[in-house]
């Protein structure tokens, strides 16, 4: 009781010290809530919404829409003919797609053959084609894609997301990012830069093993806990609270003697979360309490996995109450050469779990809260440099967002009749995090974070949502 | 001396006050023509645009004042005459620019009538007078700061000058006071001292070192430190992040390098004594290639051309010219961002708009690298479908060779087994011609042939490598990976998109013809051309190396570099802070013989290096980043420093180099089964060495490296990230390493002392170099004397008080 009383007053205290803090007071919403101790709590956005947790499936590399997603009747007509337009396509000629297309669902939207798992989805499938960003290289694109910035270290999507509504699960961080690529902005890319840390991207996942091992011990991951040190053999819960409460006491002690210092604030935060996690984690990560159905049906046991585990692991992260979690593709969609087999091969490796991930939800009846989003930093040229591979594009290519309050079965905004530029209802990738806002509840315009006296948000100082996606 | 130094800086002066004056007008260009016409104009009149419209080009300055069919677009000093001027305010309905687009507004008008009207100044070089009319070098490249020389700058007048007495405090302080703001006060001595220690050894201060120190004793403390192995270890460990140092291939494939380690060791020894840094980036680039006085240094030198072999390869790949052109790739990879922070390798498929370097320059040095012979030492195995031998070393004494030697009975097994392989592929194949000449169809068993080959292929690889390391009678022998010229040399065709399948011209091998320098263009028809390549990049007149290399010491000392983007200074990198401090280090550093040390020390006796960390709201308000330098940052130590800094503080660090490494000595080349080792410690690490001498394994790293944002071993790294996740505080309450620190630290304070106040006081001193304050001290107190469990022994509580203090900010932040 003595602790509790001293913990409530260090509490007071922290609250009071507003810099740092100040997020806390962010937009009045921290003030509805009764607990906002900690950057987790839950809170409402800016107005009621449908989606409460994204699933962001990236697909690194840049995919072909114009294989995959955007359907251009002139492109299979005029391809071999010469392309008359696009950057760095002197001598390069039109490729018609290297699959064909066929229509799915009761809308008969169009995608590429190559994707039946997920087109059993179709009615529910937001296809967005007239997506653009500013710069047709990966890694700049990536961390746009993420950050809405490439020149600046700015706070990525999933911790805007966390910093604006909280967790679901004050036990668990807000923002898991499993198995995220080291190169491309690394850690930027699920970064909260000068937002507090707490709503930083907390990396999931055990090591691969090499194929061969792999085939022959029959799993993917070495032996091992898939996070290491969530438990203390040498204290007990009370013991490790009250040692605990040393730490955050001699922490408080640094604030006492200097203000200005985020960072303390959120290495106390991180050890708050860190020993609520001690009692959550196991439980979620435990994929042996799934059915073999359920195994079955995104394919799991059967040889390379990892990425249906994942899909899987993030389905029971979401019902936990995490806010946002992200999966990076196992594959990498940089298709310059060998298009035709490489595609294939990428879409396999993905159809089977992005399908079952979305039925999966939607028995659960968690689609309707859950936005699923499955894209790349951009995508690829209608035209072939080489011979059967194509080029970064990144004035048009296309998304997909399912679930968490857009509408299915349509296709959003158009490319030119080749799928080379963005033409009808453009969407920037400002536009984009101010629609996934939007669709959260959050206001892209309100959602600021004062940061050396100016006032820093997502889009900038653009972003518009674009409201014909809204169900 | 005096008299030299001061006719110089009057030479200085006067050059930078002229070139000071060059730079302002074309900043008026820069900050407004230039957008305005590649925003409007570029898209019909550029090369870029493969457009010239009416003739006009207006990319570069004589395509602008000669004009296009209707004669000069600008006449310098004459805006009535200037075309574009007209057209763009739609003077003449038949002239109106851009076409079709309402016109531009007046505010743009009134800029280009100004800089006309000024005499029209325009930095972009024409077309014609570029190096390498035949290459698509961009329009302009030179414009770009990092690619012209360095300008000696004479440090500017300030009026404080007892705060800015040194050079580098000048141009720091006059940057402050423009902004209006003001440095920091000197911080506390101890926080200097622990931040000096930190920042040079890696290490905290000797226990009681802190009580001793006053600020006069500063130059005597940092030549201490400087001289001492902790600089070697720490300032080498930066080297290691930039060369993607590490001990196993990583991708696809990833096999232990156990060789590794001795390139480690030589980038220690190399920053422990100070070796100039323009001869140690020749030793990585061409050691091999280099005189040597001696054994011991002809060793030194073939270990140092590790830094071309270690990056990691596409071990599976099954076509050994796209292997070759791969780990080619790579090496321009590795030493152009490493050592230049420009990305040459990104012209394997294509010219770039804005980078000076064309495809042509890559596969001129795709040359050099396919001339040479990359011996990485691996096998060939299932895994592995790539293998190379690697390279004996002279035979040195007292020499250490941690490779497993082979009993005679184990060689001579080696040998029967190969001899068996050798046999039996002999039988097959002999049984394959018989059937052939038979005429028999073999079809039906070509699956069971193909089976047996590749058995045959991957049975042989592990043995063959097994015997080229070791001699006649089985023991061990010194090896090194590392760069050798090849037996051919070779030019490299330049490939269509960089696919080797399309290859198009021959580029002749060389040096990129890039920056007019004696040391570019073809190299002799006998070499690779590895020795051109490193004369090149450290060729004094080089506008980027030395640069870089200042930069990168700038950020490790001050948090951030004067360039944020320490690996990038082309033109998509950050633009530096103080350019003119920039230059003046990047000078500074060559005349001073390269000498890492002597600009380390210059920095770290500096104002600007010894102010407070403190945060101040105005100063915050006006430069949240600190760019500007009005505080010291307050950093979050480095993985390694961490722990480190715990081992040190638990009194169990053993300061000797770990001889070797743990790969060494791995009978395995496979890192993906690692953890079914039952050998190797879970966390991968049990040893009470400094850090530098853990295992660097791709995506295998040791537990605490990999939680505290250790740079990702795979790329060029010059400047980690810092991240603050709940994963960091779940390694410090529960991993084995921190509590087996705390155990060992509670020891210590045991052993000392009896007395719980002197046990809290010491332990407060040994962690933080200070002793604890009233409050920190009652907090101490309270905790050991009411444990939650009545039955825990004092010996725990000490413990968990020792494993708290690891556990907390103060440990490791500096101030």
């Amino acid at each position: 009781m003595k602790n509790e009383t001293s913990f409530d007053s260090r509490r007071q205290f922290l609250r009071s010290s507003s810099l740092g803090l100040q997020w806390l007071a962010f937009s009045a919403l921290a003030a509805k809530t009764s607990s906002a101790a900690t950057g987790l709590a839950p809170r409402t956005g800016h107005f009621p919404a449908k989606a409460k947790h994204v699933i962001f499936l990236t697909m690194r590399g840049g995919p072909s829409h114009v294989d995959l997603l955007d359907y251009k009747p002139a492109l299979v007509k005029n391809s071999g003919k010469e392309a008359v337009i696009g950057r760095d396509s002197s001598g390069a000629k039109l490729l018609r797609p290297a699959h064909p297309f066929a229509r799915f669902g009761n809308s008969g939207l169009q995608l590429s053959s190559l994707l039946p798992r997920i087109g059993e989805h179709a009615d529910d499938l937001c296809v967005i084609n007239s997506m653009h960003t500013d710069v047709p290289n990966h890694s700049p694109a990536f961390l746009q894609m993420h950050t809405g910035s490439f020149q600046f270290v700015r706070p990525s999507l999933g911790a805007w997301t966390v910093y604006g509504l909280g967790s679901g699960n004050e036990n668990l961080p807000g923002f898991i990012t499993l198995n995220p690529p080291a190169g491309d902005g690394g850690a930027q890319n699920y970064g909260s830069a000068f937002l507090p840390s707490i709503c930083q991207g907390t990396r999931l996942g055990g090591s691969q093993l090499p194929a061969l091992y792999a085939a022959f011990l029959k799993k993917q991951e070495a032996p091992g806990p898939p996070m290491k040190n969530i438990s203390n053999p040498h204290l007990s819960t009370g013991e490790q609270r009250r040692q605990l409460d040393l730490i955050r006491s001699l922490n408080e002690g640094r604030l006492r003697r200097e203000p200005g210092q985020p960072e303390v604030e959120g290495m106390i935060e991180s050890f708050e979360l860190g020993f609520r996690m001690q009692s959550e984690v196991p439980g979620v990560l435990d994929l042996g309490a799934e059915s073999v159905e359920t195994l079955e049906l995104y394919g799991i046991g059967k040889g390379a996995d990892s990425f249906a585990r994942q899909c899987l692991l993030s389905r029971r992260l979401i019902e936990a109450g995490v806010r946002f979690v992200e999966i990076a593709s196992p594959e990498h969609w940089d298709h310059h050469a060998l298009l035709s087999t490489n595609l294939q091969k990428s879409c396999e490796s993905v159809d089977q779990p992005v399908g079952a991930l979305l039925a999966d939800l939607k028995q659960r009846g968690l689609l309707e809260e859950t936005l699923v989003i499955w894209g790349g930093e951009f995508g690829r040229t209608p035209y072939a440099p080489g011979l059967d591979g194509r080029d970064h594009n990144h004035k048009g290519f296309s998304l997909w967002m399912a679930g968490g309050g857009v509408k299915g079965g349509i296709n959003y905004g158009a490319t030119d009749e080749i799928g080379y530029e963005a033409v009808e209802d453009p969407m920037h990738i400002h536009d984009w995090h101010a629609t996934i806002l939007h669709l959260l509840g959050l206001d892209h315009r309100k959602l600021t974070y004062n940061y050396g006296g100016r006032d820093f948000r997502l889009t900038e100082t653009s972003g518009k949502v674009a409201t014909g996606i809204l169900a | 001396m005096k008299t030299t130094t001061s006719h110089l800086s009057l030479v200085l002066v006067s050059l930078s006050f002229a070139w000071a004056a060059e730079r302002e007008s074309f900043d008026f260009f820069e900050t407004k023509i230039r957008p305005v016409l590649i925003e409007h104009c570029y898209e019909c009149h550029s090369v870029e645009s493969g457009k010239a419209k009416g003739g006009l080009r207006v990319d570069d300055r004589e395509a602008l004042r000669e004009g296009g069919d209707l004669g000069p677009a600008v006449a310098p000093g004459k805006p009535e005459e200037s075309l574009l001027l007209s057209a763009i305010r739609h003077e003449d309905p038949d002239l109106e620019m851009p076409p079709r687009k309402p016109r531009l507004p007046d505010a743009i008008s009134a800029d280009l009538e100004t800089w006309i009207a000024s005499g029209a100044p325009d930095p972009r070089e024409p077309a014609a007078d570029q190096t390498v009319p035949s290459s698509g070098r961009a329009a302009g490249w030179q414009d770009h700061w990092s690619y012209r020389p360095p300008v000696p700058v004479a440090p500017p007048k300030v009026d404080d000058e007892a705060w800015a007495g040194t050079a580098v405090d000048r141009f720091v302080y006059a940057r402050l006071q423009s902004a209006g703001l003001t440095p920091s006060p000197e911080a506390e001595p101890t926080t200097l001292l622990r931040r000096l220690s930190f920042a040079l050894t890696g290490l905290p201060p000797a226990p009681g070192a802190a009580a001793d120190f006053t600020p006069d004793k500063l130059e005597a403390v940092v030549d201490e430190m400087l001289a001492s192995e902790g600089f070697g270890v720490r300032w080498g460990r930066h080297w290691l992040d930039v060369a993607r140092y590490a001990e196993s291939n990583g991708k696809e494939a990833n096999i232990s390098y156990p060789h590794a380690w001795r390139y480690r060791d030589y980038v220690i020894e190399a920053f422990a004594a100070d070796l100039p840094y323009d001869r140690f980036l020749r030793e990585q680039i061409a050691g091999d290639l280099m005189e040597a006085s001696d054994e011991s240094e002809r060793a030194r030198l073939l270990i140092a051309t590790g830094f071309l072999a270690l990056g990691p390869k596409g071990l599976s790949e099954t076509n050994p010219v796209q292997f070759a052109a791969d780990v080619a790739d790579e090496q321009i990879d590795a030493f152009s961002r490493g050592m230049l922070a420009s990305s040459i390798a990104c012209a394997r498929c294509h010219d770039h708009k804005s980078d000076p370097f064309t495809m042509t320059d890559y596969y001129a040095l795709a040359g050099v690298f396919k001339s040479t012979e990359t011996r990485f030492g691996t096998w060939i195995d299932s895994e592995s479908n790539q293998g190379s031998k690697l390279i004996p070393l002279p035979s040195l004494p007292g020499q250490l060779i941690p490779n497993p030697s082979l009993t005679k009975k184990e060689l001579a097994e080696v040998k029967a087994k190969l001899a068996a392989l050798d046999a039996e592929e002999a039988e097959r194949k002999k049984a394959a011609e018989i059937a052939m000449a038979e005429g028999r169809d073999r079809q039906e068993d070509f699956n069971e042939m193909l089976r047996n080959a590749l058995r045959i292929y991957w049975s042989r690889g592990p043995l063959v490598g097994k015997l080229d390391t070791v001699d006649e009678e089985g023991r061990a022998l010194p090896l090194c990976m590392g760069a050798l010229e090849a037996e051919a040399m070779v030019h490299s065709p330049r490939y269509e998109r960089g696919e080797i399948n399309h290859p198009a011209e021959t580029v002749p091998r060389g040096v990129p013809s890039v920056f007019s320098l004696e040391s570019e263009g073809e190299v002799p028809a006998d070499t690779s051309g590895r020795l051109e390549l490193a004369r090149w990049i450290t060729d004094p007149q080089h506008p980027l190396t030395a640069r870089v290399m200042v930069n990168r010491i700038w950020s490790h000392l001050f948090g951030e570099g004067l360039v944020t983007t320490v690996d990038n200074f082309g033109p998509t990198g950050a633009a530096p802070s103080h350019p003119e401090l920039l230059d003046y280090l990047a000078i500074r550093f060559q005349e001073n013989g390269w000498s890492v040390k002597q600009l380390v020390r210059e920095l770290v006796l500096t104002r600007t290096y010894c102010q407070a960390s403190t945060w101040r709201e105005d100063s915050f308000a006006k430069d949240p980043d600190n760019r500007l330098l009005w505080r010291h940052p307050k950093d979050r130590l480095d993985a390694e420093v961490i722990r480190d800094a715990m081992l040190a503080v638990s009194g169990e660090l053993d300061l000797s180099p770990r001889p070797g490494s743990l790969v060494a000595g791995l009978t395995s080349q496979s890192i993906g089964i690692l953890p079914l080792n039952k050998d190797v410690p879970h966390d991968l690490d049990g040893s009470l060495h400094r850090s530098v001498y853990l295992p660097v394994l791709r995506d295998h790293m040791p537990d605490i490296l990999r939680h505290f944002d250790f740079a990702e071993p795979s790329l060029v790294v010059g400047r980690r990230d810092t991240t603050n996740v709940p994963s960091q505080a779940l390694y410090l309450m529960n991993s084995d390493f921190v509590r087996a620190r705390a155990e060992g630290f509670a020891r210590r304070l045991a052993n000392e002392s009896s007395d719980p106040e002197t046990r809290i006081r010491r332990a407060f001193e040994l962690c933080f170099s200070r002793p604890p304050d009233a409050v920190e001290a009652e907090l101490a107190r309270n905790y050991l004397e009411t444990p939650e469990n009545p039955d825990t022994t004092a010996t725990e509580m000490l413990t968990r008080l020792c494993h708290a203090l690891l556990a907390s900010a103060d440990f490791r932040i500096v101030d």
